[in-house]
């Protein structure tokens, strides 16, 4: 197991190369909201999460 | 005394028991919340002389003898033990009737209902602060009911009981009961009533105005500022100022003319610098600053100009000359030295511009206003300066957009708004396109800009080239002011906005009409009369305040008009160049409910979606004009009203498919979201409303991740919004990130770059690969 500090950007990271990273980590997942955007999902109210949850997406397939 | 005489009455024995110091029967008594407290017969006899006082009938003596009585009813029915409040209460109306003081007992039973009316509203109230004080965000619809507070933090709560405990207030003494019901009940929303009393919504802040007079914030002056670092900072100031005065969104209507004059004043600093240093190098020479600035301040003063990004031609030739007879440099030198300089201060110029412009934009997503509760709900507009600086100001406040917050993270504010005008960006020829092509890009990976359309005719018509204050603008999510019936003359987009809105519930009047068209339309002008009547009464509170309510908004001249009261003045006049708006929710379902089908799914019913709300905008109008106030109809953005009236409507109709089935109404005249339609499609039908909501409109339609990346296909799609008229539009894709490897795009399951699962873990050596691989994970910057 090689143990090295690495210097990057002024921040000094202890690099344990077989540790793994990520436990407990969920993804980011932003969507507009009403005209704006909200930084997690987590935030909005029951109403709007389900209605993400039922968009759906439009195709550019056919024109009008 | 006669009177108590005449009656029969019963006997006092309790009193009497007493009287022989007997130890009363009756020692305790059980109090609402349960609690046990000793028995005092002259709260009882205080209570029926206050009734008797307020009627003018009996005196303190009758009151302690009806109170003798109800002791000795007590001890009948509870011999031993201890009555409870509300026994107690019934007793006294009883006896007061018994002795005939029937006027007193009416009295006293009033007292009690509206005794009972505020325990219920103050029970209420206690169970609301109760949830904000226990209960976590996650598990609490209430504290989430707006995204944009933390419901976890202290000032989050804080402010979420003081606007329960506002709201409480404002509906027993403020509203008139019918509008109080209609409220309750749910057939009308008052948005931000929790405001009600205290300020009005929004405003779109000139800044360039504020600057140039220097402002104050509260304690000290600000000077006009002298670099784009400066502009910058400021302008996030004044967001953040002004927001402590309104509830709703601060809007920058002419961000890219604002900041051109920063950059403008970094460029000379610079270039004077760099000129210098270059001069003083060749000369071997130092402190030839203020020799070469009068000559410089010489050369500007014959031309007409000062040195900036793009001067006219014989500028540098003349200085050049200037220069070099001043400094005794070979004018051939001198001439070369000038061009390297020159391109040395554009480079500066354009690195202090993206650092101003990174950290407007850190800025406005840190910065905390309205009680350190929320970040402040900004928006800034640009897109149609076509002067070099403006143009460096919007590249690179684009390109900060881009790059995202410190871990790549999407910026959630400021919301962009890129002005979109044929002969300035729109077409290929025009001096901006290069601009409107980068804001298709970067909206393709962070959402932001949105884009309002300038050649759509309900905003063209107000168009005057080279007067932006006449160009279009938007704030928050979508609210437009434009139109100015109380001033013709200012039909403009600074310095104005919202002063408060409504809206109603569409989908209940459908429901009530019973396919009933005529019942419908009767319907939906009792509420439209009741809506404009509420809206005038909230009007009148806001109308009394003083410009000293409003210390920036008023106070530093931000509102149109304010720079000419006093601090003690009203502010009713200057108001009326806000606007009163009326909004709508649902449609799709009003549709469904009168027709059997919404306006996405056959022809005929575009139609009849178009009758609803041009009625409604006519009613708009009329009223505008019967009171020379700006009347407005709003599609509302319905954040919070989404689920509310849906929620009602189920319980006294039931679920009814394709009307009430779902947790959420449909955003105003937006196809629903769950319904297949091409994103052409979508645009056309919906483009028709936009000119019809005044007040405000946005149309969406969502992409997938891959489609949205294609900027060709992203810029048709803008383009055809534009060709549609419609007057404010997004397109939204999933943007998600994972921050343990910092990829940010579409992550379904599986991070694509990383291959983790959600919460799951991967090893450092794979992220020291990828990071070798990607260079731009963490310090991400611009596209290339």
């Amino acid at each position: 197991m090689e143990n090295q500090a690495v210097e990057k950007d002024n921040e000094v990271i202890l690099d344990n190369r077989d540790e793994k990273l990520g436990e407990g980590v969920g993804f980011e997942r932003i969507r507009r909201i009403t005209g704006y955007l909200v930084g997690t999902m987590d935030k909005w109210n029951d109403a709007k999460r389900a209605e993400e949850r039922d968009r759906v997406k439009h195709s550019l397939a056919e024109n009008a | 005394m006669d009177l108590l005489q005449q009656k029969a009455g019963p006997t006092f024995s309790g009193a009497e028991i007493n009287k022989k110091g007997l130890i009363p029967v009756i020692r305790s008594v059980i109090k609402r919340d349960g609690r046990r407290v000793l028995y005092d017969q002259t709260k009882i006899a205080s209570a029926i002389l206050r009734a008797m006082e307020a009627v003018r009938e009996g005196n303190a003596e009758d009151a302690a003898r009806v109170a003798d009585s109800v002791e000795a009813k007590l001890e009948a029915i509870f011999p031993a033990k201890s009555p409870d409040i509300e026994t107690i209460q019934d007793t006294v109306e009883h006896q007061l009737m018994q002795y005939g003081f029937n006027d007193t007992a009416k009295a006293y039973i009033l007292y009690r209902a509206n005794r009972t009316h505020t325990r219920d509203a103050n029970t209420a109230l206690m169970k609301t602060i109760n949830e904000i004080t226990q209960e976590d965000a996650i598990d609490s619809d209430l504290k989430r009911d707006n995204a944009n507070i933390d419901g976890n933090t202290a000032m989050g709560s804080m402010l979420q009981i003081g606007s329960a405990g506002a709201k409480a207030y404002n509906e027993m003494y403020l509203l008139r009961p019918e509008h109080a019901k209609a409220f309750r009940e749910g057939d009308i929303y008052i948005h931000d009533f929790d405001f009600y009393h205290m300020t009005t919504t929004c405003t779109q802040i000139d800044i360039l105005s504020l600057f140039h007079n220097g402002f104050s914030t509260g304690h000290g002056y600000l000077r006009e500022p002298q670099s784009i670092a400066s502009y910058a900072a400021l302008a996030a100031i004044a967001i953040q100022s002004n927001q402590n005065d309104q509830h709703g969104g601060q809007s920058i209507p002419n961000f890219d003319y604002a900041m051109a004059e920063g950059v403008g004043k970094t460029y000379r600093k610079n270039f004077l610098r760099i000129l210098t240093d270059v001069i003083e190098d060749k000369k071997d020479e130092d402190e030839l600053q203020d020799a070469v600035e009068k000559i410089l301040n010489d050369v500007e003063r014959i031309q007409g100009e000062l040195a900036k990004l793009q001067n006219s031609p014989d500028f540098d030739y003349r200085l050049a000359a200037a220069l070099s007879d001043g400094m005794g440099i070979a004018r051939e030198d001198m001439a070369h030295m000038l061009k390297r300089v020159r391109a040395r201060a554009l480079k500066r110029t354009d690195k202090d511009t993206y650092q101003a412009m990174e950290g407007f934009v850190h800025n406005l997503n840190t910065m905390h206003s309205r009680a350190g509760a929320q970040t402040p709900f900004s928006s800034i507009n640009y897109g149609t300066d076509t002067t070099p600086e403006g143009r460096m100001a919007m590249r690179n406040v684009l390109l900060a957009l881009d790059a995202g917050l410190g871990h790549g993270e999407t910026c959630i504010f400021p919301i962009h708004i890129f002005k979109v005008k044929e002969g300035v960006n729109y077409n290929p020829e025009d001096p901006n396109y290069d601009l409107f092509r980068l804001s298709c890009k970067v909206s393709a990976k962070r959402l932001f800009p949105n884009f309002v359309f300038l050649d759509s005719p309900y905003n063209l018509q107000y168009y005057v080239p080279g007067r932006p204050e006449t160009e279009v603008a938007t704030m928050g999510c979508r609210t437009r002011v434009m139109g100015n019936v109380y001033d013709p003359s200012r039909q403009i987009a600074y310095s104005r906005g919202n002063l408060s809105f409504t809206s109603i519930n569409l989908p209940r009047i459908a429901l009530e009409s019973h396919h009933d068209e005529a019942a419908f339309y009767k319907r939906l002008d009792e509420l439209l009369e009741l809506v404009a009547q509420q809206l005038l009464d909230r009007f009148e509170i806001q109308a009394q305040k003083h410009v000293y309510n409003f210390p920036f908004l008023m106070g530093q001249g931000v509102w149109l008009d304010s720079d000419k009261l006093h601090i003690t003045d009203t502010v009713r006049e200057v108001l009326k160049h806000g606007t009163l708006s009326i909004g709508f929710i649902g449609l799709a379902e009003t549709l469904t409910a009168l027709y059997g089908h919404h306006h996405g799914e056959m022809p005929e019913m575009e139609e009849k979606g178009l009758e609803i709300i041009r009625h409604m905008r006519e009613f708009c109008d009329k009223k505008s004009q019967a009171i020379k106030m700006n009347f407005t109809l709003l599609a509302t953005p319905a954040e919070g009203l989404s689920g509310k009236f849906i929620a009602q409507d189920q319980k006294r109709f039931g679920k009814i498919p394709g009307i009430t089935d779902r947790e959420y109404y449909t955003n105003s005249f937006h196809i629903p979201v769950w319904y297949p339609i091409s994103a052409y499609d979508k645009i056309r039908l919906e483009a028709p409303y936009h000119a019809l909501c005044n007040a405000g409109h946005i149309s969406y339609v969502e992409l997938d991740g891959d489609t949205a990346r294609n900027v060709e296909a992203f810029e048709q799609v803008v383009r055809w919004m534009h060709d549609c008229e419609i007057g404010y539009g997004s397109i939204n894709h999933p943007v998600d990130r994972d921050p343990v490897c910092g990829y940010v795009g579409v992550i379904g399951d599986v991070c694509p770059r990383c291959g983790r699962r959600e919460g799951h873990r991967v090893p450092q050596r794979r992220i020291e690969e990828l990071k070798k691989l990607y260079p731009d994970i963490v310090a991400f910057r611009g596209i290339e």
